[in-house]
């Protein structure tokens, strides 16, 4: 019906008996960067779960012309959307190598080529193939992990604050990584993230996220200069 | 965390807590005259023994055979088994107090248990020198149950404080391990004056006093005919220390030792941090429940007569038993080892003399094969509804899944029916009580976690709710909150 | 000499079953986190069935195969019907309900089979001419058949873990589940896989061993608790050091049995022992990963 790649109308979802987020609507084009901003507790991560798949969830979710609204993860990952989880989640007990290849679970086929693709883009990695992905450096894991969901050859990437525990110098070059996946790949990415700084600069549009509510959206450069998300998520109205 | 006590669940079921919360519910909504006078106390717990354990009592008796109480004879055997049910009570108390209470999931008691009944036959055979008690070595039967409890009290605490450092299945593997170690000690023949290595001690039997007490001449007699009615004899004396036990841990669990316990079984963390010493708590509760299991051990042994290491309640089979009672009736429940032993010894009386029955037991088989047959029918019938979507479309293999299911289910269907009619030929169904126990071990897991009797309190606490009617309009539009106090 | 040459091929043949039901052990306890107290009953069970094919005439392989698949189901059975539904509520419900499997079958196996002893023919030559000689030991072939099953599975895990989708899918799920389902490893699939992966290696270690012990409803219960021993010494998510554990534990057996007389029937004393010292010493075992990780 349009250019979105993944429209999502009336997505509710929650634990048990508690409703996190109510009724979300938001979509992301083709090749696109948004950001999903929002504080703790905001139902980030649940909204990236229930894209995902990863929970129950009610609404629409449309993607790339497949309704995943109520698919399974495995599904969701077959018709190209791969997750980089919050705090990493790579496999700690297993080698980077291996985590590569447990990130290409779903791919049919060889993934030699897509292996060494990764490790031209991520050298580090190449130097620790195999080692115990659980001693690498807090930012050599994320970028473990976002290797290990590109492994999926994915048409969108979402990330769960890759930013969260690393030092600004490795987030800033971070998001440099990101923007260049995009530009290189023309892939779509749905960021959620604390950092308003630096996603905002990042990304084409952005939607803000309070108490399970889309409160504002716009694109990066509306939002850096508006007054209640500087006042919110920028350090004060300066 | 122990074993069938569920955190995040609004309903706490430690003895007296679930009353607390009726007391505040049903006292504030009968319009200031409260409904239940207060719930603890010996009035009350007068009320709970003539409410509870007699009609309990007088059931068995009748469903055993035994019609002494409106007249007719009484069954010696239908007795023996209450008065076995009573002392597996007692022991299952002792697990309770660790597993329930504690939250130290021990599959290891029966090694309690066995201590306990050889402490008892040793003493009274008079198989090791003890000076300064008794004629001879040989003690009074009656003095081997304090002995009993407080050897059992410190081999307790002997295994209690290594296992202190030990949790989940590190802890109960021990304790399974523990349980054949002490099997392999009493059996050892180099102890063999003193425990009969492999072939046991055997005793006298233990007979009946004449009086209950002979206090300088005031006599009360208890008017048994000596050792004929040992098993009646059995009822009291063990019926007698339960209810004191019971007294006895209910007391304990509302002193600081016994809320010290509940936090450690409830969070450890949270226990160490408000002061409570974790080593220390753990090491007595181990210790106490060792001697409670002890003393029913005693008199197991007491009124058995002998006693040897390849008596199946000293064994793994025995520890189980003392689960499978415990989770029954209820963890952390005072009433529950009660329940629960009544329940084991009347269920695996019943399946026994089934299994022994030369019986044909094809109509049995035929019937457990048609209900096989229907609920098998019935959930492969609710796998197909509810997946019948998926299986039109094929979404994620729903088709090759559902005809896996069906062939599956019905192949196991075949086998088991081959199975069933191919053992009717024996004649004999021995394992019968135990299969039924150890579904009723995972059901109780999975279905009844607070046990019989955590379960008849919700169900009373939620009962009693209903009753008290609110005086006025206003309050019946406040009624709601109320029950949602403890509403699941 | 000759004498230890033979206990140790006794010991290492003994151990080889342990280290087989610790293989077992370890395979769920890296999946679940749990102790499948049922895992000595289940093969049991398994080996009754294996000795009513062999008397329908079956030859001994194809019963062992027919066995160790039956393992396979009742297993993944468990998995499904009884751990899954309450393993997220509290570990002691599963361990209550493992107890209850156990128990369950243990008296199944009674119930359908009776209490006397069945007998079980070996996959080995066991007559009484079948050894060979080292120097004057004469080691018995059925010995040496025991150890070769026990390489056999060995290999074969080891291909399936490090050389197939599906091992590094089982690998992924012990280590972290959450992120298995990211990356569209079907976790309940693999996990009931595992658990009847390990009935299935279960159920052999059983018909490895009834022959020489006598298959009646207890056959396992002593074996399970050497092999729990074995597994937690060598490390409960170490399918090495299962291995090592059990040969350990069965050359320390048949070493105690041997040379020191006064513990010869002490061995559960000993082994209480020796799974204490390493619980309260080393609890990760002899080759357990400590858990040390960078963030």
């Amino acid at each position: 019906m349009s250019e979105n790649l993944l429209e999502v109308r009336g997505l509710s979802a929650g634990y048990g008996q508690i409703e996190v987020l109510h009724s979300l609507d938001f979509h992301v084009a083709d090749g696109e960067i948004v950001v999903i901003l929002g504080a703790n507790g905001a139902g980030k991560t649940t909204t990236m779960r229930s894209v995902s798949g990863m929970i129950q969830r009610s609404g629409d979710v449309l993607f790339d012309g497949n309704r995943i609204g109520s698919a399974r993860p495995d599904a969701v990952l077959r018709v190209g959307i791969s997750q980089v989880p919050q705090g990493r989640g790579t496999f700690t007990d297993l080698t980077v190598e291996d985590n590569l290849r447990a990130g290409a679970y779903s791919v049919k086929g060889s993934i030699a080529a897509d292996i060494d693709r990764w490790y031209d883009v991520f050298p580090r990695l190449a130097e620790r193939r195999d080692q115990r992905a659980g001693s690498l450096s807090g930012g050599e894991q994320q970028m473990l992990a976002i290797a290990r969901a590109m492994m999926n050859r994915p048409k969108l990437l979402l990330c769960d604050e890759p930013s969260l525990g690393l030092a600004p110098i490795i987030t800033q070059n971070l998001f440099k990584i990101l923007g260049e996946l995009r530009d290189e790949m023309g892939m779509a990415l749905l960021v959620v993230e604390q950092n308003a700084g630096l996603s905002l600069q990042l990304c084409d549009r952005a939607y803000v996220l309070e108490t399970g509510h889309i409160v504002a959206s716009g694109t990066g450069d509306e939002l850096l200069n508006d007054d209640t998300v500087k006042q919110a998520y920028l350090g004060g109205a300066g | 965390m122990s074993d069938v006590h569920h955190e995040g669940d609004s309903v706490t079921l430690d003895d007296g807590e679930v009353e607390m919360a009726t007391e505040v519910v049903s006292g504030k909504s009968a319009g200031g005259l409260p409904v239940f006078t207060p719930q603890h106390g010996a009035l009350h717990w007068l009320g709970r023994v003539l409410v509870f354990a007699l009609p309990l009592a007088y059931l068995l008796m009748r469903v055993f055979g035994v019609t002494g109480i409106v007249g007719g004879g009484w069954s010696n055997s239908g007795l023996g088994l209450l008065a076995d049910a009573f002392i597996i009570a007692i022991a299952v108390m002792g697990v309770n107090l660790i597993t329930g209470y504690t939250g130290q999931l021990s599959i290891g008691h029966s090694a309690f248990f066995a201590i306990g009944a050889y402490t008892g036959l040793v003493l009274t055979q008079g198989r090791v020198s003890t000076p300064f008690f008794g004629d001879e070595n040989v003690w009074d039967p009656g003095w081997t149950i304090p002995v009993a409890a407080a050897l059992c009290f410190l081999v307790g605490c002997v295994v209690g404080l290594p296992a202190l450092r030990l949790k989940g299945i590190y802890l109960a593997l021990t304790t399974l391990v523990f349980v054949e170690a002490v099997r392999s000690i009493l059996k050892y023949e180099k102890f063999e004056d003193v425990t009969g290595g492999a072939t046991g001690i055997k005793g006298d039997k233990y007979t009946p006093p004449e009086y209950v007490f002979d206090f300088f001449g005031i006599k009360l007699p208890t008017g048994l005919d000596g050792r004929a009615d040992l098993n009646q004899w059995m009822i009291y004396l063990s019926l007698a220390l339960l209810l004191f036990i019971m007294l006895m841990v209910s007391g304990i669990m509302r002193s600081r030792i016994g809320r010290a316990m509940v936090a450690t079984r409830d969070n450890e963390l949270a226990a160490e941090v408000m002061g409570v010493n974790l080593s220390v708590i753990k090491t007595v509760a181990f210790g106490l429940s060792g001697a409670i299991t002890g003393i029913g051990g005693a008199l197991f042994g007491l009124k058995l007569g002998l006693v040897d290491a390849d008596v199946p309640l000293f064994g793994l089979f025995g520890a189980i038993t003392l689960l499978v009672a415990m989770v029954v009736g209820g963890a952390a429940q005072n009433w529950g080892p009660m329940v629960g032993a009544v329940f084991y010894v009347f269920v695996n009386e019943i399946a026994r003399s089934i299994g022994e029955a030369p019986a044909d037991y094809e109509a049995v088989f035929t019937i457990t094969l048609i209900v096989l047959v229907v609920v098998v029918m019935v959930v492969v019938a609710r796998y197909v509804m509810q997946h019948r979507n998926d299986i039109r479309a094929n979404v994620s293999n729903g088709a090759w899944k559902a005809v896996l299911v069906v062939v599956g289910s019905m192949s196991a269907l075949v086998a088991a029916g081959v199975m069933l009619l191919g053992i009717s030929d024996g004649g004999k169904l021995d394992g019968l009580g135990g299969v039924i126990f150890g579904v009723l071990l995972i059901l109780f897991a999975r279905f009844v976690p607070f046990g019989a009797v955590g379960t008849f309190r919700i169900f009373r606490s939620r009962f009693v709710q209903i009753i008290p009617k609110p005086p006025s309009e206003s309050r019946a539009a406040k009624a709601p909150e109320g029950v949602q106090v403890q509403g699941r | 000499m000759s004498l230890f040459i033979q206990r140790m091929f006794d010991g290492l043949a003994e151990g080889s079953i342990y280290a087989l039901l610790a293989l077992a052990l370890v395979v769920i306890f890296r999946s679940t986190g749990q102790l499948n107290f049922a895992q000595g009953e289940i093969g049991t069970l398994c080996a009754f069935f294996a000795s009513t094919f062999t008397l329908s005439g079956l030859p001994v392989w194809v019963a062992i195969l027919l066995a160790m698949a039956i393992g396979f189901l009742i297993a993944a059975f468990v998995e499904r019907v009884v751990v899954r539904p309450i393993e997220d509520r509290n570990p002691g419900a599963v361990i209550v309900a493992l107890i209850g499997v156990f128990l369950a079958v243990n008296q199944l196996s009674a119930m359908f089979w009776g209490v006397d002893a069945r007998s079980l023919p070996s996959l080995f030559p066991t007559n009484a001419d079948s050894f060979f000689r080292i120097g004057d030991a004469a080691i018995r072939w059925e010995r040496v058949g025991i150890i070769g099953v026990l390489a056999v599975v060995v290999v074969l895990l080891f291909l399936l873990f490090n050389r197939t989708k599906i091992g590094l899918a089982m690998r992924a799920v012990a280590n972290n589940q959450e992120s298995s389902n990211l990356v569209g490893i079907r976790v309940g699939n693999i996990l009931i896989l595992g658990w009847g992966l390990a009935g299935a290696i279960g159920a052999l270690a059983a018909v490895m061993l009834a022959p020489s012990a006598g298959l009646t409803g207890t056959l396992m219960l002593g074996p399970f608790l050497y092999a729990s021993v074995a597994a937690v010494l060598g490390g409960l998510d170490s399918p090495v050091g299962a291995v090592v554990g059990g040969l350990l534990i069965g050359l320390l057996k048949a070493f105690l049995i041997g040379y020191v007389d006064f513990l010869s029937d002490m061995l559960f004393p000993v082994m209480l022992v020796v799974l204490l010292s390493v619980l309260l010493f080393r609890p990760a075992g002899l080759f357990g990963t400590e858990k040390v990780e960078r963030v």
